[in-house]
C-alpha cells in the first residue's frame, strides 16, 4: 500500500475549472475526507483518481506508479488503476446476484475458481452479508447494497479505496451507525480512503484528515479539530459548524491580540488576524462560544433576545449586536427581555474576506 | 489487508476498444456515403457513370426543368405528402385520444388493430384498399348497386393521400398515445385541484403536451408521403398522375430502354434535399420541447375519462372506421386470394379457388421470393441488431473521440429516401469494381437494408440504453473491465429486451421493404415485395393477393411469436 499524490491537479471543462490547482497527499492507510458544497469539486476530483475523468494538467500518483501526468500526457485507463470504489448510487449490476458482482472483477483477474470462492466469502463476511450472497440487488434495502457495493470494491484487494458519498441514500439513524462501522472496517483493513460527502458531521466524524473545497480550490486541509477549531478562512468558518460574522475595521494589531472596531463604534478585543488593505475585516464567532454573563465587563454587550428555536438539544436565538444580527445557543431556555452577552476573545478569529467574497 | 493486491498484466499494445470504435465508425461511414457518393457523381455527368469518357455538367438539372410536366410532378408530390400528413396527424391524435384515455368500450383491441398497417408495406395496404375501394372494388360495386354512383374515386391524388394518410395514421397515433398515456397524472390532478373538469383538464393540460410528438410524427409521415412508392404507382399508374417517387422508379426500370441515368440523378438529389431539410426542420421545431416532457421519475396513471352515455356512440364510430379502413382493407386481401373473381355481385362462396395459392407454390421464382425475404429479414435482422447496438454502444457509452459524429452519421439514413438508397447503391455496385460479387445477390438487399433501417433499430435500443445508468459501467471499468468487457458483460445483457425489441423491428421492416429492392433485385434475388410489383404491373390480381395473404401470415406468426418468446415490444 502506497500513499497517493496529487500535484497541482487542474480539471478545465471549457472555461470552468472544475477543479484549479489541488495539491494532496495522503498517506498509506489514511483516511482523508472530501468536504465541500455541491460543485466544489470534490466528486470530480475523486473521479479524476479512479481514471473516470482526465484531468487537464498536474498529475496523480500512488507509489512510484504515475496514473496521470498532463506534462507528459501520460493516463492509466481506470481498469489498470486497481483502485475500489463505491458509487453514490452503488451501481450493483442487476442482472447479477450479489456472488456474481463480487465475482466479476476476480474473474477479470483470473483467479481459480477455489480462490474467488474465498475471496468473495472473505468480502461478504467482513460486511455482514454472507447470507445474502444469491440474492439479486433489488432484493436487497438500500443499506444492504451499500454493503455489498463496499464489498464489491475490497474483494480484489485494491491499493485505495475511494467513497463516493457512499451513507447520502441511507436514512438519518442508519447513517449514523453506517459512518462508525464503516471508519472501524477501514481501521482493521487499514487501507487508504478516499472519502467524498458534503456532510460535515459525517466528514468530522470518520476522518483522519478532511480537505475542505470550494469552487475548485482547496481550502484547508487538516485534521477535523484543526478545522473546527481552527478554520484558515472565512468559508471554512461558516461551513464547517456554523459560525456569525461581523464586519468591523482593525485598529490595533498586537502578536497576542486585535482591537476591531464595529460598524456601530463598539470596539471589541479579538484574536490576533489580517485585515484588507483598507482595514476592513470580519470577526468570526460559533454560535455556542457567545456567553451568557451577569454584568457588563470587557467584550461583553447588551442584548434583546428575539425568536428562538428549539433545537432539541440546544435552544438557539436570534439576538441583534452592533447592528449585526447573531445566533447564540444556549443549554437552558432564556426568557424574553434584555441579556448581557459577551464574545470571548480567544474563541473569535479574524479573517480579511467575508464568506462568499472569494 | 496486506499486500495481496491482485496486479494486473500490463497494458497491451493495442486497444482491442479501439479497434473496434474505429471500425464501427468506418463501416458505418462507408454504408452511409456509397449510395450517396455515386447519385451525386451521377447527377453532375453527362453519361451514365460507368463510361470513362463521361464529362462533369449542371445541364441534367437543367434539362430535368424543362422536361414538360415536371412542375407538376412536384406539385403532385407536395399535395400527396401535405394530405398525407393532415390526414394521418387527424385521425392519430384523436384515436390517441380516444384508446389511451376514455373508457370506450373494447378500447384494448381496437387500439390493437389499429396498429396493423404499420406490420405490413404499404403495397399491401395499396392493395388492399384497391381490391375493396377501386374502380371495381368489392365495396366500391356495392354501393354503386345501391344508391346508383360511384361516390369516391381512389385513383386521384386527394383519394391516393388520403388512403396514404389512414395507412400513416397509425404512426402519428403510437406517438401521441405515448405522450396521453404516460403523461404525469398529478398535472392533471393539479388542474382538477384549481378548478378544470375532467374534460378541460384534458383538454388544457394533457393534449398540448402531444405536441412534440404531434410534430415528430407530422414531418415521419411528411417525409413518408414524399417517398412513398406504392399508393402512386398503383392508384396514379392509370390515370396518368405521377410523384417524384414514380418517376424516379419508371425513369429507374426503363433505364435499359432509355438510359436517362443523368435526369434520375438530378431528380433524386433535390429528392434528397428536400428529405434532409425536412430532418432537420424536425430536429428544429423539436427544440426546447422540454416543456413538454411529460415523463417524469413516478409512474402513476392518468385517470380514465367517463364517456357516460356517449360510451356506445362513440364506439360505433369507432368500430365502423376502423372496420371500414382496416378490417375490410385486410379481409379484402384475404378474400381476393381465396377467390377467382370477387365482385358483390356473385356469392363469394361459389367463386372459391386454390388456384393462386398453387400458382404462387407451384412457382420456383415465386417460392424464392418467400424464401429470401425470410432469410434476408432473419439474417439481416440479427446482423442490423447487431451492428445497430455497436454502434449505440460506440455512440453514448464510449470515450470515441468522434462518439457524437458517429450517431449523426448512423442516423442519416432518416434523410435517405428507400427508392434512393436501392438506386444509390444500384449506382455503387455498376461503378465500383469489386462490388460486383454481391450485385444481384440477396446481400446487397440485406446491406442496404440494414443501413436503411440504422435509425428505427437505433430507436429501439437508445432509450433503453440511456435507462442504463451509466456509473454501471464506470464500476466495471473501475473493476478492471476493459470497454469490450464492459459492454458484452454489464451493458448488454441488461440491454437484452431492447435488443429483442431491435431485431423484431428489423425484420419486420425488412420483411415488408419493397422499394430499396426494387432496383437492385435480380432473378434470383427477388423477395415478396418486387415480385408483387411485379404481378401488380401485370395485372394479376389473385397471385398478388395470394402473395400478399402468405406475407401477413407469416408477419403474424413472426409477431406472436417474437411478443410471446423474445417479449420483444413492437408498437406498444
Amino acid at each position: 500500500m502506497a500513499d497517493l499524490v496529487l500535484d497541482h491537479l487542474t480539471i478545465q471543462y471549457g472555461d470552468v475549472k472544475a477543479v484549479d490547482d489541488v495539491s494532496i497527499s495522503v498517506a498509506s492507510g489514511e483516511f482523508l475526507t472530501l468536504l465541500g458544497p455541491s460543485g466544489c469539486g470534490k466528486s470530480t476530483t475523486l473521479f479524476s483518481i479512479a481514471g473516470l475523468n482526465k484531468a487537464t494538467s498536474g498529475s496523480i500518483r500512488m507509489g512510484d506508479k504515475v496514473l496521470f501526468d498532463g506534462a507528459t500526457n501520460t493516463f492509466v485507463p481506470p481498469e489498470h488503476r486497481n483502485i475500489g470504489l463505491v458509487f453514490q448510487s452503488y451501481a450493483l449490476w442487476p442482472h447479477m446476484t450479489v456472488a456474481e458482482n463480487l465475482a466479476f472483477p476476480l474473474k477479470l483477474r483470473r483467479l481459480g475458481k477455489t480462490e474467488r470462492d474465498e475471496r468473495i466469502a472473505e468480502a461478504l463476511k467482513l460486511v455482514e452479508m454472507t447470507r445474502y450472497a444469491d440474492r439479486y440487488p433489488y432484493e436487497l434495502s438500500g443499506g444492504q447494497q451499500q454493503r455489498v457495493a463496499l464489498a464489491r470494491a475490497l474483494v480484489y484487494r485494491p491499493s485505495l479505496l475511494l467513497l463516493d458519498e457512499p451513507l447520502s441514500n441511507l436514512d438519518a439513524k442508519l447513517r449514523e451507525r453506517a459512518r462508525v462501522w464503516l471508519r472501524e472496517l477501514q481501521e482493521r483493513l487499514n487501507v487508504t480512503t478516499i472519502y467524498v460527502t458534503h456532510d460535515q458531521a459525517e466528514a468530522l466524524a470518520v476522518s483522519d484528515r478532511i480537505a475542505v473545497m470550494s469552487m475548485g480550490h482547496l481550502r484547508q486541509l487538516g485534521t477535523p479539530k484543526e478545522i473546527y477549531e481552527r478554520p484558515a478562512d472565512s468559508f471554512v468558518a461558516d461551513f464547517i459548524g456554523s459560525s456569525n460574522f461581523l464586519a468591523g475595521r482593525m485598529v490595533q494589531q498586537e502578536a497576542s491580540h486585535a482591537v476591531v472596531e464595529l460598524k456601530n463604534g463598539t470596539r471589541l478585543r479579538t484574536a490576533p488576524g489580517q485585515a484588507r488593505s483598507d482595514g476592513s475585516l470580519v470577526v468570526a464567532i460559533r454560535p455556542e462560544r457567545i456567553e451568557i454573563v451577569p454584568e457588563l465587563c470587557e467584550n461583553s454587550f447588551l442584548a434583546e433576545i428575539g425568536t428562538g428555536t428549539y433545537l432539541g438539544s440546544i435552544y438557539q436565538y436570534h439576538v441583534t449586536i452592533a447592528d449585526t444580527e447573531l445566533r447564540i445557543q444556549t443549554a437552558r431556555e432564556l426568557p424574553p427581555g434584555p441579556v448581557h452577552l459577551r464574545i470571548p476573545p480567544e474563541a473569535t478569529a479574524v479573517y480579511a474576506e467575508a464568506p462568499g467574497e472569494y | 489487508m496486506t499486500d495481496l493486491s491482485v496486479q494486473r498484466e500490463g497494458m497491451p499494445v493495442i486497444d482491442r476498444s479501439r479497434l473496434i470504435f474505429w471500425g464501427v465508425a468506418i463501416l458505418t461511414a462507408v454504408l452511409v456515403i456509397s449510395p450517396l457518393a455515386p447519385i451525386i457523381v451521377q447527377a453532375f455527368l453527362d453519361r451514365p457513370l460507368y463510361m470513362s469518357d463521361a464529362g462533369l455538367t449542371l445541364d441534367n438539372f437543367a434539362r430535368l426543368f424543362r422536361e414538360a410536366g415536371m412542375l407538376g410532378i412536384f406539385l403532385n408530390t407536395l399535395y400527396f405528402a401535405v394530405l398525407t400528413m393532415a390526414v394521418a396527424q387527424v385521425f392519430g391524435a384523436v384515436m390517441a385520444v380516444i384508446i389511451g384515455r376514455t373508457n370506450l368500450p373494447g378500447r384494448q383491441w381496437i387500439g390493437e388493430i389499429f396498429v396493423w398497417p404499420l406490420f405490413v408495406s404499404n403495397l399491401v395496404i395499396a392493395f388492399g384498399w384497391f381490391t375493396m375501394y377501386g374502380p371495381s372494388g368489392f365495396i366500391t360495386l356495392a354501393v354503386r348497386s345501391w344508391i346508383g354512383v360511384e361516390p369516391w374515386n381512389l385513383y386521384s391524388l386527394t383519394g391516393m393521400g388520403v388512403v396514404a394518410g389512414l395507412s400513416q395514421a397509425p404512426l402519428a397515433y403510437l406517438m401521441c398515445l405515448g405522450a396521453v398515456t404516460k403523461a404525469d397524472a398529478q398535472l392533471e390532478s393539479a388542474a382538477r385541484s384549481v378548478g378544470a373538469g375532467p374534460f378541460r383538464a384534458l383538454w388544457s393540460v394533457t393534449v398540448p403536451m402531444m405536441r412534440p410528438a404531434l410534430i415528430y410524427s407530422a414531418v415521419l409521415n411528411f417525409v413518408i408521403g414524399i417517398e412513398m412508392l406504392a399508393i402512386p404507382l398503383l392508384f396514379g399508374g392509370p390515370s396518368g398522375i405521377q410523384t417524384v417517387t414514380t418517376f424516379l422508379y419508371d425513369q429507374g426500370i426503363n433505364a435499359a430502354v432509355r438510359p436517362e441515368y443523368g435526369i434520375v440523378g438530378a431528380a433524386a438529389i433535390i429528392l434528397l434535399m428536400l428529405v434532409a431539410f425536412l430532418v432537420w426542420l424536425q430536429g428544429f421545431l423539436m427544440k426546447g420541447s422540454g416543456r413538454f416532457v411529460t415523463v417524469r421519475g413516478k409512474a402513476s396513471r392518468p385517470s380514465v375519462l367517463d364517456l357516460g352515455r356517449w360510451r356506445w356512440a362513440l364506439f360505433a364510430l369507432v368500430f365502423a372506421f376502423v372496420f371500414l379502413t382496416i378490417i375490410a382493407i385486410f379481409a379484402g386481401i384475404f378474400l381476393r386470394s381465396a377467390v377467382t373473381f370477387l365482385t358483390p355481385l356473385v356469392p363469394f362462396w361459389k367463386l372459391l379457388t386454390t388456384a393462386n395459392f398453387e400458382m404462387i407454390f407451384s412457382s420456383a421464382n415465386y417460392v424464392r421470393s418467400i424464401v429470401n425475404s425470410v432469410v434476408i429479414a432473419l439474417v439481416g435482422g440479427l446482423i442490423g441488431t447487431a451492428f445497430v447496438a455497436l454502434i449505440a454502444l460506440v455512440a453514448r457509452r464510449s470515450e470515441f473521440r468522434f462518439a457524437r459524429p458517429l450517431e449523426y452519421l448512423a442516423l442519416f439514413p432518416r434523410a435517405l429516401p428507400g427508392i434512393i438508397a436501392g438506386l444509390g447503391f444500384f449506382y455503387a455496385v455498376v461503378w465500383v469494381p469489386g462490388l460486383d460479387l454481391i450485385r444481384g445477390t440477396i446481400w446487397i438487399l440485406m446491406l442496404a437494408f440494414i443501413l436503411r433501417y440504422i435509425p428505427i433499430g437505433f430507436g429501439a435500443i437508445a432509450p433503453a440504453l440511456s435507462q442504463v445508468g451509466d456509473e454501471l459501467d464506470k464500476g466495471a471499468r473501475i473493476a478492471g473491465a476493459d470497454w469490450l468487457t464492459t459492454v458484452s458483460r454489464i451493458v448488454l445483457p441488461i440491454l437484452k429486451p431492447a435488443l429483442f425489441s431491435c431485431f423484431a423491428l428489423l425484420f419486420i421492416h425488412f420483411f415488408k421493404e419493397y422499394v430499396t429492392a426494387a432496383f437492385l433485385f435480380q432473378p434470383g434475388s427477388e423477395i415478396i415485395g418486387t415480385t408483387m410489383l411485379q404481378l401488380v404491373a401485370q395485372g394479376d390480381n389473385g397471385p398478388v393477393s395470394a402473395l400478399a395473404t402468405i406475407q401477413v401470415i407469416i408477419t403474424a406468426v413472426f409477431v406472436f411469436l417474437a411478443r410471446r418468446l423474445l417479449g420483444a415490444r413492437i408498437y406498444g
